[in-house]
């Protein structure tokens, strides 16, 4: 069970993190505001991959613990937990060298969610849902 | 009778020469920053007029703004409530003003007295700095403690603490 979910964890984090840098792609070329210094591709594939590692450990842990209800406790949580980090960005404080830190969030706040969008989206293909 | 009438002028007139002290172009790569234990950041628009002389400061005028809408301290949230009428009102407050009325040295370095206008308060404030000749000009600092509750800047008590202080790096060219 945990190699399934590890394994769907480390896909769903890496395709986060690339949708991550086409968003910021995109977010630069739409409002030219750099902060490549501060959200870097490494960070963004590292934290990424890291949402989808901790997801795995989660998801096993709550099945194992909660067994039938475990499921539903652990994507609640990681909805909850993906908003709660939304604290992070807002909070932020940038280098005083960059001109627009009110435009930090906007590119970073949808990041948030790509791990929890990648892991809902790919679990059936790793954990098909048993046929009742 | 020409002669002497253009004598007297003369010498009339040097007599009201007025020594005036050198003009300073502020250059780009100035840092006006202020910190405190709660909040910090910059203030990126800073223009004025400076005159000095390091041989004869009495002579110096400093004559300087600041935008008060350029401030950054690195969050956007935050910037935006230092922009707000709690703190800097800057849509009926957009410049800090400071007018010199006085230069004089000290032991170490210079003081300049003069009036700081910020929030629509005006208060006598000297601010000690130095002078370092660069190859291109010149670079005045200077650093000096407010008390953001005598310009109403916040309320009094409250999140951030009441000293705040300014650091001044001012590069000038000739």
């Amino acid at each position: 069970m945990f190699k399934k979910a590890l394994v769907l964890g480390v896909v769903s984090g890496v395709l986060a993190g690339i949708a991550g840098l086409l968003y910021a792609r995109l977010y630069f070329k739409i409002n030219e505001a750099d902060f490549s210094k501060v959200a870097s591709t490494i960070r963004i594939l590292s934290s990424s991959l890291f949402g989808g590692v901790l997801a795995a450990i989660g998801y096993t842990a709550f099945l194992k613990l909660l067994k039938g209800k475990g499921e539903i406790v652990f994507n609640l949580l990681f909805t909850i937990v993906s908003f709660a980090s939304l604290l992070l960005p807002i909070g932020f404080k940038l280098p005083l060298t960059i001109e627009t830190p009110e435009l930090f969030p906007g590119m970073v706040i949808p990041m948030h969610f790509f791990p929890a969008l990648g892991w809902y989206t790919l679990k059936p293909l790793f954990m098909p849902p048993t046929p009742q | 009778m020409k002669t002497i009438i253009a004598a007297v002028l003369i010498l009339t007139g040097s007599a009201f020469t007025f020594i005036t002290a050198q003009p300073w172009a502020i250059a780009d790569s100035y840092n006006i920053a202020f910190s405190s234990d709660d909040a910090g950041g910059i203030f990126k628009d800073f223009k004025g007029n400076i005159a000095f002389d390091e041989q004869n400061p009495a002579t110096a005028k400093f004559d300087v703004t600041v935008g008060t809408a350029s401030i950054n301290t690195g969050n956007g949230l935050q910037n935006k409530h230092a922009k707000s009428d709690e703190w800097f009102d800057v849509a009926k407050y957009p410049t800090i003003h400071f007018v010199s009325q006085k230069v004089a040295k000290t032991a170490t370095s210079y003081q300049v007295t003069g009036d700081l206008e910020i929030h629509g308060v005006k208060k006598t404030t000297t601010i000690p700095f130095t002078f370092k000749r660069t190859a291109t000009g010149g670079v005045f600092t200077g650093n000096f403690t407010v008390n953001r509750n005598d310009f109403n800047l916040g309320k009094p008590g409250g999140d951030v603490s009441e000293q705040i202080k300014i650091d001044l790096s001012v590069p000038v060219t000739k």
